[in-house]
């Protein structure tokens, strides 16, 4: 089910009455009930794969009861390993094997070696990479006994389950979300609203921003031999904003709907176009997945308490990872060794990154550079696309007739989205609009957004990027 | 606060919202339409005057093929009647059964000519989406549009209420059409350039449509709305005649495509004359008169029109 789909406009009320005036003198039923909704929120788009969820909550719930009680150091390794192996082994196989099978095969016929193998035909299941790592967390976090194991496996399901993130994120940390569903929520009308205000900006961000912006980005980048240099670097920039308008409108819909629901979940955009360097940036972008792979990747390599040449390797080694965990392309490969190497970089020859348009704009222009390599269908494209760009500047593509609207719409969005960012970033304490102390204003203030949203957004249902990940 | 006040202040404050919000909605989507109605060329302002003024005698209705190829003024001169070109560009038979209802609801001409395409018929998620152009017109034709729209989705005619939507994705025409105004002859566009004739390929009957039109599937919805389409015309005593643009290449693909073919079936059920173009030797490879391989140019819209209207008095169908 698509957050910005009719299904999911019922949906959500039904849920949230029953929720709310059905099962809340119960906690195990409300808990139950998120789990029940979470699943057919998920069965929606293929109930086969409820399955692999469940199995995987299975799973960890005992390895987890396991790891409690037991205190032999390799059987707890063995169930931690078990754990590992089952999570990784999903996302493995439905997400890896074909891009594997396909790069031995190439690298074999490379050196003159036919191998016959054929591809399968694999369904790649929505969210994977996101649940996968939400429960692994859990594993290694009772592994490392920094967590202590749930008896309760309904609300670990709904833990795994969790609708509003369930299929993009945030990833959540068990030691933040599972206490959660242990204690009594109350309903509280100031976490309703602030729930609704998020959902309300992070629909602008995916309807208005990124569905805008990305007509005119496929346009270029579906159709690379008809355009120029301006195009792509015009359609390069449109794409940072599709993707952010994208990802950080899903994101901000998932914590205000759990809002509604009275739990809260982690920042996991926090204006990343002003960070003053690619580190900076990372700190602003996708904190759930950065933060996750700086927990369970980079500081179990040794993070910077190593020798100098090996903390470098431990930076980049973590960003081919996360590379690979967007998608089973070498583009996204690319992509994570170039934020890798921008990183190596900066902490070899840059120490400082103090606030200032240069930094910004730079940290900018960096990290567009990486969208080229994210964004292509195929490396050979992403680096037709930088020859073009470097050799033939040419003409900046205009879509003729009624397509013009899409970027001419892309672009009053985004300034509009860059002035309420440019604000909170650099004037915070300023007039507000959003949080003004007269709800008349206020609440014209979010019904002017809901009609932008309305009069200027895309209503095609069109799915968020982030779930092919 | 005790729980029971919370839901209380929620549903008073919701309340509230709603009210603030219809409020917003109605002053910001009255300035929206007026805007939008205040389009003098383009796309919508063509669409606003075949709905709300025009009176001709033909009419004549269709996709870009329509749009491109009638010179109104060639038929008025050689029928003696008067004549708009209310063709869209893009637009398939389920937009042109919904405009045919608007129109009706006002004027009824003497003649509709609707030039069809032998895709109309085929199943087309575009010709959905695209029923977004008549958004605006929504308020005033509730019933004819309820109908269509709902077609597609069931929610879209609850969407529909609020004005904001109604207006969705008009502003950017209105500003670009009244900074750079966009000529119409009595609807009708034209083309002017002119197509080369490839110097080195031969070039050979166009089959490559065949294999895709095997595998197209027939939406029976679409199927309803051309039927609907003829019905309407003969309850409101107009002559409907339905015709096919000329080809560049000689199309073999359209002997075996199930679309035209049922289209065809359903024009003699009915008794409806077609008069088909796509085969026509004036036209065939005729570089000079295409401005691309779809559309004919100025020269060949003129060429084609008085050859519209010199069959219809040929065979007698304009009275």
């Amino acid at each position: 089910m698509l957050f910005n789909s009719i299904d999911f406009a019922i949906f959500l009320p039904i849920v949230f009455i029953l929720y709310w005036f059905v099962t809340n003198k119960n906690l195990k039923l409300q808990n139950f009930l998120i789990v029940a909704a979470s699943y057919l929120f998920y069965g929606w788009w293929d109930w086969r794969f409820l399955s692999l969820i469940l199995f995987s909550t299975i799973v960890d719930y005992f390895v987890g009861r396991k790891l409690r009680i037991e205190e032999n150091q390799i059987k707890r390794k063995f169930l931690l390993w078990t754990s590992i192996l089952v999570n990784l082994g999903f996302l493995g196989f439905f997400k890896y094997y074909n891009f594997f099978l396909d790069t031995f095969i190439n690298a074999f016929s490379f050196f003159g070696t036919e191998i016959k193998a054929n591809s399968l035909n694999i369904i790649l299941p929505v969210g994977i990479s996101f649940y996968t790592f939400q429960t692994l967390s859990y594993s290694i976090d009772v592994y490392k006994r920094k967590l202590e194991p749930t008896k309760d496996f309904i609300a670990f399901a709904a833990f795994v389950s969790f609708f509003p993130q369930l299929v993009a994120g945030p990833i959540e940390r068990a030691k933040n979300l599972l206490p959660q569903f242990y204690v009594k929520r109350t309903f509280a009308y100031k976490l309703f609203s602030e729930g609704v205000k998020l959902i309300i900006v992070g629909f602008f961000m995916k309807l208005v921003v990124a569905d805008r912006a990305a007509i005119y980005v496929n346009a270029v980048y579906n159709n690379v031999d008809n355009h120029d240099g301006l195009s792509f670097i015009a359609a390069t920039v449109l794409f940072a904003f599709q993707i952010y308008g994208d990802f950080a409108g899903y994101s901000l819909i998932a914590i205000g709907t759990a809002r509604l629901f009275g739990f809260n979940l982690m920042t996991n955009f926090n204006r990343p176009y002003f960070a003053t360097s690619v580190s900076d940036f990372w700190k602003r972008w996708h904190i759930s997945l950065s933060t996750w792979f700086r927990d369970y990747l980079y500081i179990p390599l040794g993070g910077n308490r190593v020798i100098y040449p090996r903390w470098l390797f431990n930076i980049f080694i973590t960003f081919l990872v996360s590379g690979l965990w967007h998608g089973a392309n070498w583009t996204f490969v690319i992509w994570g060794a170039l934020n890798g190497i921008y990183l190596i970089i900066e902490a070899v020859l840059f120490k400082s990154d103090k606030k200032n348009i240069v930094n910004v704009f730079t940290t900018f222009v960096l990290i567009c550079f990486s969208w080229i390599f994210f964004r292509a269908n195929h490396v050979n494209e992403a680096f037709y696309i930088l020859k073009t760009i470097l050799s033939n500047p040419g003409k900046l593509f205009i879509p003729g007739g009624a397509d013009v609207v899409a970027p001419v719409y892309a672009i009053i969005a985004i300034a509009i989205l860059l002035a309420a960012e440019i604000k909170k970033e650099y004037f915070n304490n300023v007039f507000t609009l959003g949080g003004n102390k007269y709800a008349i204003v206020r609440w014209a203030f979010y019904s002017g957004i809901i009609f932008i949203i309305l009069y200027m957004g895309v209503f095609n249902s069109s799915q968020f990027i982030y779930f092919q990940f | 606060m005790t729980e029971k006040n919370e839901f209380k202040v929620l549903f008073l404050k919701s309340l509230q919202f709603l009210i603030i919000f219809i409020l917003i909605d109605l002053s910001l989507g009255f300035i929206a339409k007026e805007i939008f109605f205040s389009q003098k060329t383009g796309k919508y302002a063509r669409l606003t005057h075949s709905i709300q003024r025009d009176c001709s005698e033909v009419l004549i209705m269709g996709s870009s093929h329509a749009n491109r190829h009638y010179v109104p003024d060639i038929l008025e001169k050689e029928l003696n009647m008067t004549c708009y070109n209310a063709g869209v560009q893009g637009q398939r038979i389920i937009f042109h059964t919904a405009l045919q209802k608007m129109i009706l609801k006002r004027h009824k001409p003497k003649f509709i000519i609707l030039n069809i395409d032998e895709s109309w018929l085929y199943e087309s998620e575009e010709s959905y989406e695209r029923l977004s152009d008549l958004h605006p017109y929504y308020w005033d034709f509730r019933t004819e549009l309820d109908p269509v729209l709902s077609l597609h989705s069931k929610f879209n005619t609850f969407k529909l209420l609020l004005r904001s939507f109604q207006t969705n994705s008009t502003l950017v025409h209105a500003v670009k059409y009244y900074f750079l105004p966009q000529k119409d002859y009595k609807g009708y566009r034209p083309l002017h350039q002119q197509m080369k004739k490839p110097q080195s390929q031969k070039i050979k009957p166009n089959n490559s449509k065949m294999v895709k039109d095997e595998t197209q599937i027939i939406d029976t919805s679409f199927v309803n709305m051309f039927d609907e389409f003829i019905k309407n015309a003969k309850i409101n005593d107009i002559k409907l005649i339905l015709t096919m643009s000329p080809h560049l290449q000689k199309a073999n693909g359209l002997k075996v495509n199930k679309s035209l073919k049922l289209m065809k079936s359903m024009a003699s059920e009915h008794g409806i004359p077609l008069i088909d173009f796509s085969d026509d030797k004036t036209f065939i490879e005729q570089y000079h008169l295409f401005n691309d391989p779809g559309h004919l140019n100025n020269d060949g819209a003129i060429l084609f029109t008085k050859l519209v209207a010199d069959t219809l008095k040929a065979k007698n169908l304009i009275d």
